[in-house]
């Protein structure tokens, strides 16, 4: 189901992108690179204590990566112009999730083409973690 | 009945720019795409989802600072509401970048889980040391305010 600009109409599905474990390890290497030691992220006992549950927390950025690689992975070639997404739930450790998207709108001009999409991150054990609208280009 | 809170702080305007540039180190940039499950690019650019960590990490204050500025403990647990991103041009990694922002807005609010929240909302452009645009991002963060009811 990989996309080129010239198949894409309204309404049509992209490609899914799955994750079928996020790694708890992972969170580690976040945390360093977001300068973020919160540690719902890295200590489950910190979850536990905070009523959080009994699984660390995914880093939120890194779930809007999995909608970004299932846009790039879909629509190659494609340049990300802009992304407008709110942050619904939380992806666990150890969760799957599928990243997913629609095309709502195709916009072509002498530039090249511009792709509007919706897009989502579901985890299969709670659905619907992140929602918005993304937009893309294909430049001729 | 009406609930009345005190105001939120005051803090429109607080800028939030970096004082020294941020720059993508290619092997992290690597380990993060292969945590997501992607290989990195071949070609030298980023992953887009540095937009959100070069702003974070680049800009003036850490999340716990950001929080301090609105009063708010960071160890209550901010949570994130909402990204906005519009790109000018892609990331590279090896690339220094430059920051800057500031609040746009805290706005405090009845909710039903907590009894009270802030709505934070920044901007952050991210910029090339010679000042031409890269990306502008704004980020929407809810603060449990549990303490006011």
């Amino acid at each position: 189901m990989t996309s080129s600009a010239s198949n894409l109409t309204v309404g049509t599905a992209l490609q899914p992108f799955r994750l079928e474990f996020v790694d708890p390890e992972w969170m580690k290497t976040w945390a360093v690179a977001l300068h973020d030691p919160n540690p719902i992220h890295l200590d489950v006992e910190v979850v536990k204590a905070k009523g959080l549950g009994d699984r660390v927390i995914n880093q939120g950025p890194a779930n809007l990566a999995y909608i970004i690689n299932m846009l790039k992975k879909a629509i190659p070639g494609s340049t990300i112009e802009s992304l407008d997404v709110r942050y619904v739930d939380n992806v666990l450790g150890g969760d799957a999730v599928e990243a997913a998207g629609s095309v709502t709108d195709i916009a072509i001009d002498a530039s090249g083409t511009r792709i509007t999409c919706d897009v989502w991150l579901k985890a299969d054990a709670r659905d619907l973690v992140i929602k918005g609208v993304a937009v893309v280009s294909i430049a001729v | 009945m009406t609930v009345e809170f005190p105001p939120a702080p005051a803090v429109a305007g607080f800028s939030l720019s970096g004082d020294k540039p941020f720059t993508i180190d290619s092997a992290e940039n690597a380990a993060l795409c292969r945590s997501t499950g992607v290989e990195p690019a071949a070609d030298g650019t980023a992953h887009e989802i540095y937009f959100f960590i070069g702003t974070q990490v680049g800009m003036g204050q850490t999340v716990a600072g950001l929080c301090q500025v609105c009063e708010f403990d960071v160890e209550e647990g901010p949570m994130m509401g909402g990204s906005q991103v519009t790109f000018q041009q892609p990331l590279k990694v090896d690339q220094p970048y430059l920051v800057t922002g500031e609040i746009k807005s805290l706005t405090r609010k009845p909710s039903r889980k907590f009894g009270a929240m802030d709505m934070l909302e920044y901007e952050l452009r991210l910029s090339l040391p010679d000042g031409t645009p890269v990306l502008s991002t704004t980020n929407t963060w809810a603060l449990p305010r549990r303490n006011l009811v």
